[in-house]
C-alpha cells in the first residue's frame, strides 16, 4: 500500500493557512516535491512575492527571502548573481501571484526572461487580485466580475487580460515556459513534471524557466472549491490554453 | 594603489567600491552619474563579478536587495529623481537588516528638473521617501578624495550595521577632477554568516521578510531597530570643523558647498571676524551634539546650501535659545560664489538685532 508522505522540504508542524479549495497549497507541495525529488533542499534559495503568495516560507524549507511586490524576478536576479560572483552555483526560484509577476512586475519579469537569467518562476494565476480581496488584475477574464469590476470585466472600459506565458515564450533568454492546472489528478502529475523540467533546466543553466499556474480562488469567486475547479477546466482553460509553450530541448 | 592620482569624484567611488570588496553592481543611466556604472562595466566582468544592466532602478534596487541578501557586497548608484524610485525597496532593505551601498550624486529638482548643480535631495536621503521607522546611513563628501574614502566608510557602515549607506554626492564632485590617493581598505571585514542566505546545508533553513501579520513582533521588531539607529547615531557621526573654536559666527554646510565656504571664512578670519564653519559629514546621523556644543560661544549659525533649506532645520535643532540661524540658498545653477555669500553676511553683521561682534 502506497502512503501519503509529507514532502521533506514542507516545514514540520507547519499546516497551510489558505483558505479552503484554494490551489497555493498544492502548488507549493508540488515545489517542495520536486526539490525532494531533485535533492536540492540545501541549495536552493526561493524569492516570494506579495500576495497570497508572501507566505511560503512559513511551508517550504528552504532558505528565503521576500520581494517587494512584483519585483521577485529582479530580487532572484541579485540573489542568483551574487552566488555566482562568488562561484557558487545555488537554485534560485521565485513564487509569485499573476498580479504580482504580470502587472506590476512585468517589466522585471519580462527582462528577466530577456536576459536568459537562470532562474525558475511560478505565478500563480488565481485571475485576481486575491489577497487584496479579489479585485480585477491583468489575467481577469473578459466578463468576469470582481471586486473592482462589479459588471464585469469590459473590453471598451477595463481593457484586454495578458496571456502570461505566451509573452514568456517570446522572450530569447526563456528556455522552458509551461501553462498547467491543478483541477484533476491527470493535472497535478503534469503540472508536477513542468515544474521539475523547469527547475532542471535551471540546474543545466539553459535560462530563464517559467511555469504559470491556473488556480482557484473559491472565496474571491464565490464558488465552492469544486465549482472553482470546474471553472478552470471549462472556462478558463478555453481561455488560457494548457501546454509547454516553449522547451528547448525539442526545438 | 596607494598611488596619487588625477581623478574625477565618480571614477574615486567607482575604484574605491572595487577595493572595498564590491561583488555586485546594478544599474540604469542617469546624468551626473554616468561614469560610476561605465567604468565598473568593463572592470567587473574582467573580474568575473556581478553586473547587470537593469531594466529600471526599481530593478536595479530590488537585484542589490537579492544580492544583499545573498551575503554579497553591493552597490546600485543613481541620480535624484531615479532614487526617488527606489525608495519603496530602501525601506524594505531597512525592515530586513540588509547592507548595501547606494550613490546618490545630486542633480536638480523637483521632477526631473536638470543635470544643474544641486543639493535638493537631503530631505530624501535623511528623512526619506520610503514608509515606516527607518533610516539610511548618509555620508556626504565633499573632495574627490573623500568620495573614495567615505565610499570605503559607506560598504563598512552598511555591512557593520546590517542597513543601507548613500554616499551623497553632487554634480560637482562627480564631474571634477582633483588629486586623490586609493588607499587600501582600511574597515576590518565584518561576518554575516550567521544571516545571509546561501542554502541551509548544515542549519535550519533562514528567511528574510519585512511582512508580519504579529502586532507584537512588528512593534518589537520597529523597537528593535529603533535601539540600532540610536546607537548609530551615537557612535557614527563625523564633522570637520574649520576655525570653529572660538567662533561666533558658525557657517554650516556640508558636501560641496562647504568648499565654496572655506574661502569665505578665510575672507573672513583676515578681517578680524571670528567666523567658522562646521561641516556634517554624516548627514544621518547628524552630529547635533557636537553643532550644539558650538552653540555655547556662537551667538549666529548661517546655514549655507544648494537648496532652499533643507539641512536648515537640523542646524536649528541644534542651536540653543542664544543662537540665531540665518539661510543662505538657491536651488540650482552656479554654486554660491564668495561675494554672493559675503554680501548676505555683512548684511548679518550690520543688523543691531543680531547682536554680534
Ligand atoms: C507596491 C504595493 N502595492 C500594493 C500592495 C498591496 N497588495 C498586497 S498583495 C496584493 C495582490 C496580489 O495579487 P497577486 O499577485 O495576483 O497574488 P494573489 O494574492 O492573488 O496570490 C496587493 C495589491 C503592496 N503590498 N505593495
Amino acid at each position: 500500500m502506497q502512503t501519503y508522505a509529507k514532502p521533506k522540504s514542507i516545514k514540520e508542524n507547519s499546516s497551510f493557512t489558505f483558505c479552503s479549495g484554494c490551489d497555493h497549497g498544492l502548488a507549493i507541495k508540488l515545489v517542495a516535491q520536486v526539490i525532494d525529488e531533485l535533492n536540492i533542499q540545501r541549495d536552493t534559495i526561493a524569492v516570494s512575492s506579495s500576495g497570497c503568495s508572501v507566505f511560503l516560507y512559513d511551508f517550504l524549507d528552504v532558505d528565503c527571502v521576500e520581494a517587494p511586490h512584483g519585483r521577485a524576478c529582479a530580487v532572484a536576479t541579485g540573489v542568483k548573481r551574487a552566488h555566482r560572483a562568488k562561484g557558487n552555483n545555488k537554485i534560485v526560484f521565485t513564487y509569485q501571484g499573476d498580479g504580482d509577476f504580470a502587472s506590476i512586475g512585468l517589466g522585471e519579469s519580462i527582462h528577466s526572461a530577456l536576459r536568459g537569467e537562470n532562474i525558475t518562476a511560478i505565478c500563480i494565476n488565481n485571475t485576481n487580485y486575491g489577497m487584496t480581496g479579489g479585485q480585477l488584475g491583468p489575467t481577469t477574464p473578459m466578463g468576469q466580475i470582481t471586486a473592482t469590476s462589479p459588471l464585469g470585466r469590459n473590453k471598451e472600459y477595463h481593457g484586454f487580460p495578458i496571456q502570461t506565458v505566451q509573452h514568456i515564450a517570446i522572450c530569447e533568454g526563456t528556455c522552458f515556459c509551461a501553462r498547467v492546472a491543478l483541477y484533476d489528478i491527470k493535472n497535478i502529475y503534469n503540472a508536477k513534471k513542468q515544474i521539475k523540467k523547469a527547475f532542471e533546466y535551471q540546474q543545466k543553466g539553459l535560462g530563464f524557466s517559467f511555469v504559470e499556474i491556473l488556480s482557484s480562488c473559491p472565496t474571491n469567486w464565490k464558488l465552492s472549491p469544486i465549482d472553482s475547479h470546474k471553472k478552470i477546466e471549462e472556462e478558463l482553460t478555453k481561455i488560457y490554453p494548457l501546454g509547454v509553450y516553449k522547451d528547448i530541448d525539442h526545438e | 594603489m596607494t598611488e596619487r592620482e588625477l581623478l574625477k569624484g565618480n571614477i574615486a567611488i567607482a575604484k574605491a567600491s572595487l577595493i572595498a570588496g564590491c561583488e555586485c553592481y546594478f544599474g540604469y543611466p542617469i546624468t551626473p552619474q554616468t561614469e560610476i556604472g561605465e567604468y565598473l562595466s568593463l572592470e567587473m566582468q574582467k573580474r568575473h563579478l556581478a553586473y547587470v544592466c537593469a531594466e529600471s532602478e526599481i530593478g536595479a534596487i530590488n537585484m542589490a536587495l537579492g544580492a544583499s541578501a545573498a551575503g554579497a557586497k553591493v552597490m546600485v548608484s543613481s541620480s535624484s529623481c531615479a532614487v526617488a524610485l527606489m525608495q519603496e525597496t530602501i525601506s524594505y532593505a531597512c525592515a530586513d537588516e540588509l547592507p548595501f551601498v547606494l550613490v546618490n550624486v545630486m542633480r536638480a529638482g523637483p521632477g526631473q528638473g536638470y543635470i544643474y548643480p544641486s543639493q535638493g535631495d537631503y530631505n530624501q536621503a535623511t528623512v526619506g521617501g520610503g514608509n515606516g521607522d527607518y533610516h539610511t546611513i548618509v555620508l556626504s563628501p565633499s573632495t574627490v578624495q573623500e568620495c573614495a574614502d567615505l565610499t570605503y566608510r559607506a560598504f563598512y557602515l552598511s555591512q557593520k550595521y546590517r542597513n543601507p549607506a548613500i554616499i551623497l554626492a553632487d554634480g560637482l564632485l562627480g564631474q571634477m577632477s582633483e588629486s586623490a590617493v586609493i588607499k587600501e581598505y582600511p574597515y576590518e571585514e565584518i561576518d554575516n554568516s550567521d544571516w545571509i542566505l546561501n542554502g541551509a546545508s548544515d542549519r535550519l533553513s533562514r528567511n528574510i521578510h519585512s511582512l508580519e501579520p504579529s502586532q507584537l513582533k512588528l512593534n518589537e521588531h520597529n523597537v528593535n531597530l529603533k535601539r540600532k539607529y540610536t546607537l548609530i547615531e551615537n557612535q557614527e557621526p563625523m564633522y570637520e570643523e574649520y576655525f570653529c573654536e572660538d567662533a561666533e559666527i558658525i557657517i554650516t554646510a556640508f558636501g560641496s558647498m562647504a568648499r565654496y565656504t572655506k574661502e569665505v571664512v578665510n575672507h573672513y578670519r583676515e578681517k578680524g571676524i571670528k567666523l567658522g564653519l562646521f561641516r556634517p559629514i554624516t548627514l544621518y546621523p547628524f552630529p547635533y551634539q557636537q553643532l550644539r556644543k558650538l552653540s555655547y560661544s556662537a551667538k549666529l549659525f548661517v546655514d549655507i546650501e544648494m537648496n532652499l533649506g533643507q539641512m536648515l532645520k537640523d542646524v536649528q535643532l541644534s542651536a540653543l535659545s542664544n543662537v540665531q540661524t540665518a539661510f543662505i540658498g538657491k536651488p540650482t545653477g552656479d554654486w554660491l560664489k564668495k561675494e554672493e555669500i559675503t554680501g548676505v553676511i555683512d548684511n548679518l553683521l550690520k543688523d543691531k538685532n543680531a547682536n554680534i561682534r
